[in-house]
Order: C-alpha cells, then structure tokens, then sequence
C-alpha cells in the first residue's frame, strides 16, 4: 500500500519541485531568467532520466545492486576519450567532426566498450561481484590518470574546455545539444519500452531467461547498446554522476519495493530528476555557489554508497 | 518424445558425454542418477539448451532441438534450475506470472490469469500469492519457482536437483506434485535426484549415468537392484520392497561384505 | 637470479636518473669540476634521488605494514583511505592555520591520517561479509568520500584548482632546502625492520598474535603510526603516489614468498626503484617537460593493480 501512494505521490512532488526551481526568485522575468532555468531543467530531466534508466537496467542485467555503469568506468572512458579527440585533433574536434561526429564516435567507443566488458567479465555470470566492483573502481582511476596525463598535452585553452568536461553541472548544454538528446533518450526510451517485460525476465538470470523464450544473448547485447547510448548522453551533458546512479537505484527499489520494471523504471527516473533538482537549487540558494553539483552529489551519494558496502551481506 | 543421439559434451578439453543414445518416454517420470561428475546436470542442460553439445543431436518431437525458436522451445520445454540466491523483490504470484512469458510476451490475458491460478493452486501455495519471494523459506520457494514452471504449460519439465536443501516433507511435497503432473496432466517430467529413495519411489523410469556414459537405463522395477545400484555407486545395498514402495539402504555394509573388507 | 640483478638495477637506475633532465649533465662535465654541473647534481639532482627513494622504500614498506595488520593483500594507502586522509589534513592546515607552516601541515596530516586509519581498521573489523576484494572496495569508497569532504571544503576556500594541483605526486619541485623532512622515512624504515616479525605475526591474525605473546592493539597501532607518518611525509614533499605500495609486495611475494625479514630488503629496493623508474619515464616522455610522477606511478601501478586483480582471480 504505501510503495503504492509513493509511487503517485512522487509525480506532483516532482512537478512542484521543477516548478519551483524555475520561478523561486526569478522575478518572472520572461526574457532571460527562466528561458535559462528551463534550459537547466531540461537537462536535470534528459540526465536523470538517462542515470536512473542506465543504472537500473544494468543492475538487472548483472544481476546486482551494486555495480552502475559509472562505476564500471563508463564514464571515465568517455572523458578520456573526449580528452584524445582534443590532443590529436584539437580543441577543433568539436567543430571538425560536428556535434553529431563526436556524439557518433562517443557512442561506438561506449558499445566497444560495453560489448569487451560483456565479453570478458560479466558474461559468464561467474565473477564475483566484489571482484567486478574493485575492477571498476581501480580501472576508473587508471583511466581517470590517463585523462590527467593527456591534459598536461595539450594547451591550457583547451585544457579548460577538457576540465569543464570532468564535473558535473547542468548549465553545460545549449539547445540544440538538449534537442538531439532528447531525441536520443526518446528513441532508447520506445526501443526499452517495447522489450519492457523482457527485461523483467533477463533479471531472473541467463539460465532463466532462456528457459521462458527470452533470446537472453541478443536482449542483452540490445540493453547494453541503449545503455551505453544513455550513459553517452549523460556524461555528454552533465559531466560524470560517480555514485548518483547507485543511490538512485538503491532509493528506487526500497521505495517501490518491487522489481518489476514497469514500477521501477519511472520512479527511479522521477527520483534521479529530483535529486538533481533539489542538489541544484541547494547549490544556487542555500551555499550560494559556493559549491557544486558533483561535489554534493560525490559527498551525499559516496558516503551511501560507502554505508551500503558496509553493510553489505554479500547477497545485494 | 525427447530422443538424443550419439550426444557428445566436453568442457575445456575434458570430456563430460560421451556417445550418450537415450530416449526419454512421453507422460513418464524419468530420474537421471550417478555419482558425482557422471554428467547427469549437463546432461539435463543439454536438452534445456543451456548448453551446446559437442557433437550428436536432440530431437523434441522428431525435430532437431536447435532449430527451434527461443521463444517457440519455450512452449515445448521448461527448466527449474536452483535459485541458490535471490534478491529480486517479487511477489510468488509475480513469478509465477512470468511463466505465461512464452505466450503473451508480458501481456497477460485472461487464458494466462487462469493458468496462473491454476499452477499456484495445483502446489496449493495460494496464502503466499502475495508474499516476496525472498523471504520465503528455501523450500516454499523451490515450489514457486515450481509453479512458474508448470504455468508455462510445456509437454516437457526438466528439473535441476529440485530436492537440493529441502527438508523431508518439502521433499516430499515437491515429488508428488511432478508425480501428479505426470498421471493427471499427461505432462513428461525428467529430473536429477541425487537420493535414490525418491528416485526409486516415484519414477516410472531410471537412467543411470557414470564418468560420461550410461550405465543402465529402464522401468524402476527393473533397475533398481541390488547388483547394478551397487555396481553404479561402489557402495553395499540392500533393496527392501514392501506395499508402500522402495528402501534402498546403502548406510552400513553387512556384515558379510565387512567380513570381505577386513579379510 | 632477480635478487641479484635487482641492486645492480637500482644503481643503474639511480645514475640514468642523475643525468638525466632538462639540464644536460655528463660524466665529463663532473670530472672536468664544472661548478655548474655540480651545483646542478648538488642542489637539484642528488636531492631528488634521495626523495625518490627514500618515497619509494617508504611506500611500499607502508603496503607492507597494511597489509599485515588488515591481513588483505589489496591494501595500501591509497586503498584504505590514508591518502585522502592526509589531503585533508593538509587542506584543513592552510585553512584552518595558515601561519603554521610546513611543520603544521604535517602534523594536520599525520594526525588525520592516523585517525582515519584507525577508523577504517575498526570499519573492516566489524564487516559482516569476510571477502578479500571488499576491504579495497570500502577502502576506496571510504577515501573518495574522505575527498569528497577535502572538495567541499577546498571549494568553498576556493583553492580547489590549487588542491588538486598540489596533492598529484611531483618530484620537480624537489630541491635542496625544502625536501629535508623526508628524511624522517629513514627512522621509519629502521622501526619497520627492527618489527618485522611482529608484523608477520600480526598478520596471522589476532589470536596467533596473541597466542605468541604480542599485543596485539599496541603493534597494530605502531604500524598505523609508521604508515601514518610516512604518507603524511610523502604527501607533504612531494604530493600523492598511488599503488606503489599495493603492487610492489605483491610482485615480491608472488615471487619470494611472504617472510617480511626475508622480503622487505627486496621490497624495499622494488619500491625505490620503481619510483626512480616512473620518474626517469616522467622526464622524458614530453621532454623538455615533465610528467609528475603521480601519474607515471599512478598510470602504471594502476595497470599493475588490474593485471593483479584479473590474476588472483584466476
């Protein structure tokens, strides 16, 4: 009963939460002030939607509650890539290969990235899960080395563009950036939507899967290619979430207290647009920029996730 | 009717099957047994097309296993293995839903609601309909998963070490509803049991398997004795029959084989 | 074979290092009494060998001395949270008491340090799931919030940017006069010999420790202490170095076996000559520039780290 008046009450809290994000102070002021807070607003939607989906759905298919695609080093890979783009081709890349050519070639890395990860360490289902998390961890920071090493290449204008890469804040993207995400996200979200209950049964496992008619090699090469889309997509626009995709699958199943996806998906959506709303507006209201999004959300989601390790029966 | 022919399994090299011809009857309860590393359980995922065979084939109803669907063997053929953990928040009639996923892809009609009814109804689960899996006993949940296998209203069952972990009476409560399956749905229901008792007492048919290859195969009544369960096993035994079934006791030696020991 | 090559790899190792750098340095040019050339070995480069080493022998002996008293071979500071501890520490230091100087940061770090040691050694004392892999996991997640704290601290003094800076390993401000205080490894290195053998039999758990007449809280605290004082010097001369600690006593112990009085001599010299190694690499990968060795160490420690991981596994 009560997963059932959060899962309804979580909607109107959400309206009135970016509701009052975007006129809270804002003087009504038409012309400036809130075409650029819906700007913001829009990408606190796209990037939540894409965490809290891309993090729920890789749990399903890894069968855990612990391991997220960010901390499987998928966006530590993207920085780096973003980082070589500007040491061979220049600060330049971004105009030379077009918005649309570096979002392409982000995308293909991820799906190689997605596919080598897949093939040699979650496919068989055997490794354990500790050992998955520790592999994650250390290859983020090797990767994350890397991206430093390539920024003492390359020339301090472009290194501040490389930096504004490496945190999180929402004030990056510009419309049209916005545009083609949302059709990106809109596109993962009907292909999901279709093969919904698939996913309900890849999450039962591989031998499962199979035995109730799901093809489970091909459903899960398809999931790790959205995944890998909406983890793109995200890290293109908000820079890397670490941990948030962690908590917020974590809120997302107390609360619903099921795991059927048709439950889970749009309430872990809706919490990770709320966070995101209520880290920003603490952000611009309450520590007067006097810190950011990533390193509250580093400090809130690090210090849950570290708690949840702790208690960690070896079961999660 | 499930036929394999010449089947042949090996892992990184070492060979699991070898030259395995058997045919399995139709509306029967068939009981794969054998010592440890006989390749009963490969031998049961090879039918469930968990896994390739090597070389050799598997007929389900005349036809070549591989060359049916995912989806369209999943009407034919349905597998319990064990759920040693499980986190999923579930409900057991949530579970047991997913056995209509063979036939309505996730969108139950009507037809499926029945058959969902039926199958918790049939293991007699209905006060756990809204209880989460896991936090079911080890046994309760054995028999949901049970249940969502016979939802998925296949000709054929195949079972994983079922009994693995249960308590006698949910032992028990597991095999006479794979019994009743048979008698009362026509269903053809193949199983690997490691306890012989529950293999002799409620199998129409045993096939024993050692080191790779198949010992003996056939009705119970003529296969359960003393020199080939003996012979399978390396173990002394001594077959009681009475009104009420089988007892084979393999505990201590008698005292004609410990003469034979110590001389 | 390797026990005898490795000293010669050392000098060989040490002498490439003296030589080279942005200022060209020759053998000739010392013999012929250049004064240049020795003010260059004297002020810069001899410096810089001996907080190499010192760094290195003191690091991997850190790894060493972790690993024992947590009995998990995965550990070393950067996995357990010292690191960041002595991050904040400083960080605290130069907000907190801006006039204390370097003596004040040190303190500031070790203490930190040493608290936040002792915590996680009590956090991995109480896991209800004894596995070897999620003491590292805990350690790192414990020290990424630790500088998640250090962040939101560090920005809101706005010297973020300044921080992390700083705190990235980099040897190139080694020079005579402002290095010295890394000569307090050496004492540490002493102590971690003289208690070789109680921190093996630390590592065989409690009541071994126990049973063999060692009390155990006060050695496991001494270690602690050693590491402690350790990083936070290494921090304070010369910034962050990751995985040295973790992957050299591994490498010794795959191939020597884990008797500490036997191993650390050999440990002791992998460690230093990594580091020389990482830092020879640094000066020339970019030449005439250089890359700190927090990234060279971090980059290939790191790779190690993995390449051990998928290893044990197997």
């Amino acid at each position: 009963m009560n997963s059932a008046i959060i899962r309804h009450a979580i909607w109107p809290l959400l309206i009135a939460l970016a509701l009052a994000f975007v006129l809270v102070g804002s003087g009504l002021d038409l012309a400036y002030v809130i075409p650029r807070r819906l700007l913001r607003l829009a990408a606190m939607v796209l990037g939540g939607v894409c965490v809290a989906w891309s993090s729920i759905a890789f749990q399903s298919i890894t069968g855990n509650r612990i391991l997220t695609p960010a901390i499987m080093g998928y966006e530590a890979l993207y920085l780096l890539l973003q980082a070589l783009l500007i040491l061979t081709l220049g600060s330049a890349s971004l105009a030379l290969l077009g918005h649309h050519g570096n979002v392409l070639l982000s995308m293909l890395c991820m799906l190689g990235y997605s596919w080598a990860l897949h093939r040699w360490l979650l496919g068989n289902g055997k490794n354990n899960l500790y050992f998955l998390l520790l592999f994650g961890l250390v290859l983020t920071l090797v990767l994350t080395t890397f991206t430093q090493f390539i920024q003492l290449r390359i020339s301090p204008g472009e290194f501040s563009v490389l930096q504004g890469f490496a945190y999180t804040s929402f004030n990056r993207a510009d419309g049209q950036q916005l545009l083609y995400s949302g059709a990106l996200v809109l596109g993962v979200g009907v292909v999901g939507f279709k093969t919904l209950p698939s996913l309900d049964v890849l999450a039962l496992g591989r031998d499962q899967a199979l035995s109730l008619g799901v093809d489970y090699p091909r459903y899960v090469r398809l999931y790790l290619a959205l995944i890998a889309i909406l983890v793109a997509v995200s890290t293109s626009l908000l820079g890397p979430t670490a941990f948030m995709g962690i908590f917020v699958a974590n809120i997302t199943y107390a609360l619903a207290r099921s795991s059927r996806h048709r439950l889970t998906l749009p309430l872990g959506c809706a919490i990770a647009i709320s966070l995101f709303i209520v880290a920003q507006f603490l952000v611009e209201q309450v520590f007067n920029y006097k810190t950011t999004v990533g390193i509250l959300v580093n400090l809130v989601c690090g210090a849950y996730f570290l708690a949840l390790m702790i208690r960690s029966r070896g079961d999660a | 009717m499930i036929t394999l022919k010449h089947i042949h399994k090996a892992y990184a090299g070492k060979t699991v099957l070898h030259n395995v011809s058997v045919q399995f009857p139709t509306r029967q309860l068939t009981s794969l047994i054998g010592p440890n590393g006989a390749g009963k359980s490969t031998l049961l995922m090879l039918i469930a097309r968990l896994l390739k065979p090597c070389s050799g084939e598997i007929l389900i109803n005349g036809r070549n296993a591989a060359h049916y669907r995912v989806s369209e063997y999943a009407r034919q053929v349905a597998t319990l293995r064990q759920h040693p953990q499980f986190s999923l928040r579930l409900t057991l009639e949530e579970l047991v839903a997913f056995g209509r996923f063979p036939h309505s892809r996730g969108a139950l009609n009507e037809e499926d609601r029945q058959q969902i009814d039926t199958a918790i109804g049939f293991l007699g689960l209905d006060h756990l309909r809204g209880a989460y899996i896991d936090e079911l006993s080890g046994g309760q949940r054995q028999m949901a998963f049970l249940a969502m296998t016979i939802a998925q209203q296949t000709d054929y069952l195949l079972l994983d070490e079922p009994l693995n972990n249960l308590d006698m009476k949910h032992a028990v409560q597991i095999m006479r509803a794979l019994r009743r399956l048979c008698d009362e749905q026509g269903r053809t229901v193949i199983l690997v049991v490691h306890d012989i008792n529950f293999a002799a007492n409620y199998s129409d048919h045993i096939l024993a398997l050692q080191g790779g290859a198949v010992r003996f195969c056939g009705p119970v009544a003529e296969v359960v004795t003393r020199s080939r369960l003996q012979a399978l096993y390396g173990l002394d035994f001594e077959i009681l029959r009475s009104e009420r079934g089988f007892v084979c006791n393999y505990f201590n030696p008698s005292d004609q084989e410990r003469e034979h020991e110590q001389g | 074979m390797i026990r005898r090559a490795l000293p010669l790899l050392f000098v060989l190792l040490c002498s490439v290092s003296l030589l080279v750098g942005v200022k060209q340095l020759s053998w000739a040019q010392l013999f012929a009494g250049s004064t240049d050339a020795w003010l260059t070995l004297t002020a810069s480069r001899l410096p810089r060998l001996a907080a190499l080493v010192l760094a290195g022998v003191g690091l991997s002996l850190c790894g060493v001395i972790l690993q024992h008293i947590v009995r998990n071979k995965f550990v070393e500071p950067a996995t357990t949270g010292g690191l960041d501890a002595a991050k904040l520490g400083i960080l605290l230091a130069l907000t907190l008491t801006p006039e204390a100087g370097a003596l004040g940061r040190m303190l500031f770090a070790l203490v930190f340090c040493f608290a936040c040691s002792l915590l996680f050694v009590a956090i991995i004392g109480r896991l209800r799931v004894q596995h070897s892999v999620l003491v590292p996991v805990i350690g790192l997640m414990y020290g990424s919030v630790l500088s998640a704290i250090a962040e939101f601290h560090a920005y809101r003094h706005n010297i973020l940017q300044n921080m992390q800076g700083w705190l990235l390993g980099d040897f190139s401000r080694v020079v005579q006069g402002n290095y010295e205080v890394i000569y307090l490894i050496l004492p540490i290195v002493l102590l971690t010999y003289l208690y070789a053998q109680r921190f093996t039999v630390l590592g065989m758990g409690q009541d071994t420790a126990r049973n063999l007449g060692i009390n155990y809280v006060a050695t496991a605290s001494l270690g602690l202490l050693l590491v402690s004082v350790t990083v936070s010097v290494t921090v304070i001369c010369v910034g962050a170095i990751p995985f040295v600690g973790l992957v050299i006593p591994n490498l010794v112990a795959l191939q020597f076996g884990e008797n500490l009085q036997r191993t650390l001599p050999i440990i002791a010299l992998s460690g230093a000559s990594l580091l020389v190694a990482c830092d020879i690499l640094g000066r020339v990968l970019i030449y005439p520039f250089e890359v700190p060795i927090g990234l060279t160490a971090g980059g290939l420690g790191g790779v190690l780290f993995l390449a051990l991981i998928l290893w044990t596994r197997r």
